[in-house]
C-alpha cells in the first residue's frame, strides 16, 4: 500500500525487560565477586547484488575507488529513495533464522548527522519501527539462548581516508548506500567468551542464509559492544560502548580489557561514566571516544518519500519456505545420516569458509557437496572418499574446496565403480587424483577404460601370471615365505600391484602368492 | 511595453491542436519579453526549436521551473549553492515533455529552494509581475517565474512545483490559471526535494484545456518515485471520478453539481475586495444549476503553523547534502580555522550558499527535530495533518480513493470547495524591499496549505480583476484523485467569466 500525503506517526521502542529472560551473572575466577553483562550491536552487510535504495552495484574491496555508485549515492539534487526488495528478503531471512518476530509493518527514518562519507547529511535506518523484534540465538557451547532484540535495515556510508602527510581526505563512496542489518542483542552475555562464541554463531547463521558474508576483516561485519559490570545481586552497571571492533579475537580482549578497567574504577569508589571507547589493539586498551553528554542528537525523522514497509504473511511463509538449511539442523541431518560428529563437523567447516552468492544465492559448499554424491549411495563411503581421499588430496595440492575440480558426478561414478568392483579402491583413487591434476571432465569410467583399470574376466589368469612373474623376480623373499616368514608377503604385494598398474585386487594377489608358495 | 500583456497571446488548446502561437515567437522575441520580467533565468538555444514535434504537446513552448532537472540546462534553484550545478539526468517530467512534443524554452526564475511566497528569495533577482510592469508587484511565489512567463506570454505553459501554495499563489498574483495535482500523481524524480511529503510538480497556463493537456501527457506512474500512486490507484480513482463526472457536467447544466464554500477560508487578513470577485463566480454557477453550500474545515486555523512545522523539518533535513563535497559552491574554511568537526567546515559552505530564508528554514526544521521538540512540534504537526486531512473527507460526497476503510459517502457531502487562492492581489516589491516581517510571507499560505498537507488537487483560476486593477484566483479543491473534476469545474468557472 501507498501513502499519499501520509503521516507517519512514530512509535516509540518499547525496551524490553531486561529483567525478565536476563540470566544470571557468572562467578568468572579473573574477576571473583563480580559480574560481566554484555550486549552487541552487530553491523552486518547485506549480500545483495544492488544497493539497498540505488540501482548501483555493491561492491568488494578489489574495485576502484568511486566507481560503483550512482547520482543517488552521491545525494544528487532530485534523486530518491527505491527500496531493494532482495535486501528485505535476506533481511526476513535473517530474522526467521533468528526466531523473531517479522513486522507486518515497519518504517524508514533518517538519521541526520554531518560526514564526509555521508553524502546526504543522512543515513536512512528503521529507527521508530524495526523489521523484526523479539528472537533468539542459541551459543554453541552451553545452553545460552541470547535474545535478540530486534533487526533493522539501513545504509552504510561511504569510506574516508584520511592522508596525513598530504592533509586531505578522500571519499570513496562504493560502499555509501549499500544495505546493512543492524542486529541488536539484549544483554545476555556473560563473558568474552560468550561474546566470541555469539559472534562467531551468527556469522555461521548469516553465512548459511546467504544474507551476509560476515566478513569482520574486511568490514562487512562489525561489532559494537556494550559492557558493565555489578556485584551479584546488584542492579546492572553503567555500561560504556566499544565501537569499531575488527576482529572476534580482538572484541575478546577488548571486552576483557575494558571488564578490567570498570572494576578497577569502582573498586576505588568511582563511578564508570556512561561513554563511547575505541579499543587501542597495540597497547590492548579501550580509551574515551566521547562521553553521554557529547552524544549526538540525530533528529530522527521519518522518511518521507519512503512508504511504510508492509508485508504480509504469504509473503513471509514464502520467504521461510525457500530458507536454506540453518546450520542445527544440518549438523543433526547429517548424523542422523549415520556420519559421525567429526564428519559432519569437517563438511561443516569448510561451508563456514564457502562464498556466499549475491541476492541469497548460496555457494554449493561441501554439504551440498556431500549431498549430492550420497543421493542414493552409502553415506558412510561416500563421505569417507570426501573427507579421507578427496580433501586429503586438495591439501597435498594446496587447493581449497572451492578449487576442486571433481564434481559430485564424477567423484559418485568412481564410488560406484569401486563399490560394484569394477575397478578397485587403489585405483579409484588414482582416478580421483587423475581428474584433479588434469581438471578433466571425462566420466570416470571412460577415464578408467583409457588406463586400463577396469578389473576384466581375464585378470583372474592375469594376476596368477604376475603373481607367477614376481615369485620369480624374487626367488629370496619366496624362499623366506616358505620357510614361513609371512611377514615378507606385504613386501611381494606391494610388487605385484605395482606390476598390475593397481588393476589388481590386493587380497586377491595376498590369497594367490600364497597359495602359489604353499603347493611348491 | 509589457502592460496587460498576460493571456493576450494566449494559445488555445482543442483536440486538433493548431500550432501558430509556438511558431511565431523565436527566441529573441523570449529574451525581449523576458527582459523587464525576469521570469526565465537561462533560455534554451534555438536548435531545439527547429525539429518539429508531433505528440499532445506538439511545438508548445513550455517553460519548466528552476527547481527542475534538466540535463541540457542549469538547474541552479535559485539558489548560489547551485550556481553552476548541472544535472546529469532529465526530471522524468521533462522527458515526458520532450516525448510529448513539447518545445521547453528554458528554466523558470523562483524562490530558492522553492521556499517563499513572493520570488524575491532568488539568486537570480525577484520575478516582476507582468501584469503591469510599472508597479513593479511581486509575481508570488514560489513558481513566480513559471507564472510569469505565461502571464508575459513567454511560453504556452509553464511547469512549477507546489509545497505549501507554490503554483496557486502565483498563478492568483500573476492572472493565470495553476493546478496542483493530487499528491504522488506526477513524478517527482528529478525534482530537487524541499519537503518530500508535501512537494507536488503543477501545471500553469492561460486556459485549463492547456492545463488538461499537459497534466494527461504528465500523469503517469513512474517506478523511480516512491510516493508514486500505483497503476491500480490511478485506475480506481479514474473510474471513481468519470463517474461523478457523468453525473454533474451534463450539456450546459451543472445540477446537482455540489460546491463547498468553507467557512474557515475567509479570515481577518482577506482583503475585502477578493470576496467580491468570489461572490460574482457563486452566483453565475449557482444560475447554471449548482448548489452552493457552506462547510465548516475545523482544523484550518491549525494547518498553516503545522505546515511551517513539517515542511521546515523537512527542508532542515534535504538541504542537509549541500556541503559543497560532491557537486554545488564550496567555500574552504579560512586558514587556521577549527576544523575538528565536519559541520565547522561546512559551515562556511552553508552560510555562504544559502539565502537567509532557506537558512531560516533549516534553523526552524532541524529545532522541530531535535530530541526536545520532537514531540511538541513534529509529532504534534503530524497529528494536525491527519485532522486536516479527516475534515476534507468529512466534506466530500466522494470517497477517498486512498482510504482502506469503506465509508458509505455523505450524501450531505460536496464535490468541490471553492475559496479564495490569496488573501490580497499582488502585493509590491518595493514592499517586500523594504523589509516586512516574514510571518507576514507565510500568512500568503494560508488559503493553499490545507490541501497540500492532504495531498488534494487544487486549481486556481483567473477570477477577474480586483479594485485595485490586480487579478484575483478562487480555488477549486476536491478529493484525491479528481483532478478532471477539478479542471472541469475550473473550466465552468472560465466560462462564467467570458
Amino acid at each position: 500500500m501507498r501513502h499519499i500525503g501520509r503521516c507517519l506517526l512514530p512509535v516509540r521502542r518499547s525496551f524490553s525487560q531486561y529483567t525478565n529472560a536476563a540470566r544470571a551473572v557468572k562467578e568468572d575466577p579473573r574477576w571473583p565477586g563480580w559480574g560481566v553483562v554484555i550486549g552487541i550491536e552487530v553491523h552486518a552487510q547485506i549480500k545483495s547484488r544492488r544497493k539497498l535504495f540505488s540501482s548501483a552495484n555493491t561492491s568488494d574491496l578489489t574495485e576502484h575507488p568511486n566507481t560503483r555508485f550512482v547520482p543517488y549515492d552521491a545525494a544528487f539534487p532530485g534523486t530518491l529513495p527505491n527500496l531493494n526488495p532482495r535486501c528485505v528478503e535476506l533481511g526476513i531471512r535473517t530474522a526467521l533464522a533468528l526466531e523473531c518476530q517479522v513486522q507486518p509493518r515497519s518504517t524508514f527514518d533518517r538519521k541526520h548527522y554531518f560526514y564526509p562519507d555521508l553524502p546526504s547529511g543522512y543515513q536512512i535506518t528503521q529507527h521508530y519501527a524495526p523489521l523484526a523484534t523479539d528472537g533468539s540465538l542459541q551459543l554453541s557451547q552451553g545452553d545460552a539462548k541470547v535474545r535478540i532484540k530486534q533487526i533493522q535495515l539501513e545504509q552504510d556510508t561511504g569510506k574516508t581516508m584520511f592522508d596525513p602527510r598530504r592533509r586531505v581526505s578522500s571519499i570513496d563512496l562504493n560502499r555509501a548506500g549499500t544495505g546493512l542489518m543492524e542486529i541488536v542483542s539484549e544483554p545476555d552475555l556473560r563473558s568474552p567468551e560468550e561474546a566470541g562464541d555469539y559472534v562467531r554463531t551468527l556469522q555461521a547463521l548469516l553465512r548459511s542464509v546467504g544474507s551476509s558474508d560476515g566478513n569482520m576483516e574486511q568490514g562487512s561485519f562489525r561489532c559494537d559492544v556494550n559492557v558493565s559490570v555489578n556485584r551479584p545481586d546488584a542492579p546492572a552497571g553503567t555500561r560504556c560502548e566499544i565501537k569499531n571492533l575488527n576482529s572476534v579475537k580482538f572484541m575478546m580482549v577488548a571486552i576483557t580489557c575494558e571488564v578490567f578497567r570498570q572494576i578497577e574504577l569502582l573498586e576505588k569508589g568511582l563511578s564508570v561514566p556512561q561513554e563511547t571507547r575505541g579499543f587501542d589493539e597495540a597497547k590492548a586498551e579501550t580509551f574515551s571516544l566521547r562521553s553521554k553528554e557529547d552524544a549526538p542528537d540525530y533528529r530522527y525523522m521519518p522518511d518521507p518519500n519512503l512508504p511504510p514497509l508492509l508485508l504480509d504473511q504469504t509473503y513471509i511463509r514464502d520467504i521461510r519456505k525457500s530458507m536454506p538449511e540453518l546450520p542445527p539442523e544440518t549438523r543433526s541431518r547429517l548424523l542422523a545420516q549415520g556420519l559421525s560428529e567429526r564428519d559432519a563437523d569437517v563438511l561443516m567447516a569448510i561451508d563456514m569458509g564457502r562464498e556466499v552468492g549475491y541476492d541469497g544465492s548460496l555457494g554449493h559448499g561441501a554439504v551440498a557437496y556431500f549431498d549430492t554424491v550420497a543421493r542414493g549411495r552409502d553415506s558412510k563411503i561416500v563421505v569417507n572418499w570426501i573427507t579421507h581421499e578427496l580433501l586429503g588430496q586438495l591439501t597435498s595440492r594446496k587447493e581449497t574446496f572451492k578449487e576442486n575440480k571433481l564434481s559430485a558426478e564424477q567423484l559418485g561414478e568412481i564410488i560406484d565403480l569401486v563399490q560394484g568392483k569394477k575397478i578397485t579402491g587403489t585405483s579409484g583413487r588414482s582416478l580421483l587424483r587423475h581428474v584433479l591434476a588434469h581438471n578433466s571432465s571425462e566420466s570416470p569410467t571412460k577415464l578408467a577404460e583409457q588406463m586400463s583399470l577396469l578389473v576384466s574376466e581375464s585378470d583372474s589368469t592375469s594376476l596368477r601370471t604376475w603373481c607367477k612373474q614376481i615369485i620369480a623376480e624374487m626367488p629370496e623373499e619366496s624362499q623366506a615365505i616358505r620357510n614361513g616368514h609371512l611377514n615378507v608377503v606385504n613386501k611381494m604385494v606391494g610388487r605385484v600391484m605395482k606390476l598390475s598398474k593397481g588393476r589388481a585386487d590386493a587380497k586377491a594377489v595376498r590369497t594367490t602368492l600364497e597359495t602359489l608358495l604353499a603347493t611348491k | 511595453m509589457l502592460r496587460h500583456i498576460q493571456c493576450n497571446r494566449h494559445y488555445t488548446f482543442s483536440k486538433q491542436i493548431t500550432r501558430h502561437a509556438s511558431t511565431t515567437v523565436s527566441r529573441t522575441a523570449i529574451h525581449d519579453l523576458n527582459a523587464n520580467v525576469n521570469a526565465l533565468v537561462f533560455t534554451s538555444p534555438e536548435t531545439t526549436l527547429s525539429k518539429s514535434q508531433d505528440g499532445p504537446l506538439g511545438n508548445i513552448r513550455v517553460a519548466v521551473k528552476d527547481n527542475i532537472c534538466t540535463s541540457d540546462m542549469p538547474t541552479t534553484c535559485s539558489s548560489e549553492m547551485l550556481r553552476n550545478f548541472h544535472s546529469p539526468f532529465d526530471a522524468t517530467v521533462v522527458k515526458l515533455l520532450k516525448s510529448a512534443g513539447a518545445d521547453i524554452v528554458g528554466k523558470a526564475n523562483c524562490d530558492e529552494f522553492g521556499m517563499g511566497s513572493l520570488n524575491v528569495y532568488s539568486a537570480h533577482g525577484p520575478v516582476v509581475n507582468p501584469h503591469n510592469i510599472s508597479e513593479r508587484r511581486s509575481a508570488g511565489g514560489s513558481s513566480g517565474g513559471s507564472a510569469a512567463a505565461v502571464a508575459a506570454g513567454i511560453c504556452d505553459i509553464a511547469l512549477g512545483t507546489d509545497t505549501g501554495g507554490s503554483i496557486r499563489l502565483p498563478a492568483s498574483y500573476c492572472g493565470v490559471a495553476g493546478l496542483k495535482p493530487s499528491y504522488g500523481l506526477i513524478s517527482r524524480w528529478g525534482v530537487v526535494s524541499f519537503a518530500d511529503s508535501l512537494d507536488c510538480v503543477g501545471i500553469m497556463g492561460c486556459k485549463v484545456n492547456g492545463i488538461k493537456t499537459t497534466f494527461g501527457a504528465l500523469s503517469q506512474y513512474d517506478p523511480k518515485d516512491p510516493s508514486a500512486a500505483t497503476p491500480d490507484t490511478r485506475e480506481k480513482a479514474r473510474q471513481a471520478c468519470s463517474l461523478a463526472m457523468k453525473s454533474y457536467f451534463k450539456s450546459d447544466s451543472l445540477n446537482g453539481l455540489r460546491i463547498g464554500i468553507p467557512q474557515e477560508y475567509f479570515p481577518s487578513e482577506l482583503q475585502p475586495n477578493i470576496t467580491s470577485s468570489l461572490r460574482r463566480i457563486l452566483d453565475a454557477l449557482q444560475s447554471r444549476g449548482a448548489q452552493i453550500i457552506s462547510v465548516s474545515l475545523p482544523s484550518t486555523p491549525y494547518a498553516l503553523s503545522a505546515y511551517y512545522v513539517i515542511a521546515s523539518a523537512e527542508a532542515s533535513s534535504n538541504m542537509a547534502r549541500y556541503d559543497g563535497v560532491e557537486y554545488g559552491s564550496r567555500v574552504n574554511p579560512p586558514p587556521g580555522a577549527d576544523n575538528t568537526k565536519t559541520a565547522n567546515v561546512y559551515a562556511y559552505t552553508r552560510s555562504n550558499g544559502f539565502g537567509k530564508e532557506v537558512q531560516r528554514r533549516i534553523l526552524l526544521g532541524t529545532y522541530a527535530l531535535t530530541a526536545d521538540a520532537f514531540d511538541n512540534y513534529f509529532l504534534q504537526a503530524q497529528r494536525v495533518r491527519r485532522l486536516v486531512r479527516a475534515d476534507f473527507d468529512q466534506v466530500f460526497a466522494v470517497q477517498n480513493p486512498l482510504s482502506n476503510v469503506k465509508t458509505t459517502p455523505n450524501p450531505q457531502g460536496v464535490h468541490v470547495l471553492l475559496h479564495p487562492s490569496a488573501i490580497r492581489t499582488a502585493p509590491s516589491l518595493e514592499e517586500k524591499e523594504a523589509g516586512t516581517s516574514s510571518l507576514d510571507d507565510y500568512v500568503q499560505d494560508v488559503l493553499t496549505v490545507p490541501a497540500s498537507l492532504a495531498g488534494l488537487p487544487a486549481l486556481s483560476v483567473p477570477a477577474g480583476l480586483a479594485e485595485d486593477g490586480w487579478p484575483v484566483g478562487v480555488s477549486a479543491v476536491s478529493q484525491w484523485g479528481y483532478d478532471d473534476l477539478v479542471l472541469e469545474v475550473g473550466k465552468a468557472i472560465e466560462e462564467c467569466l467570458s
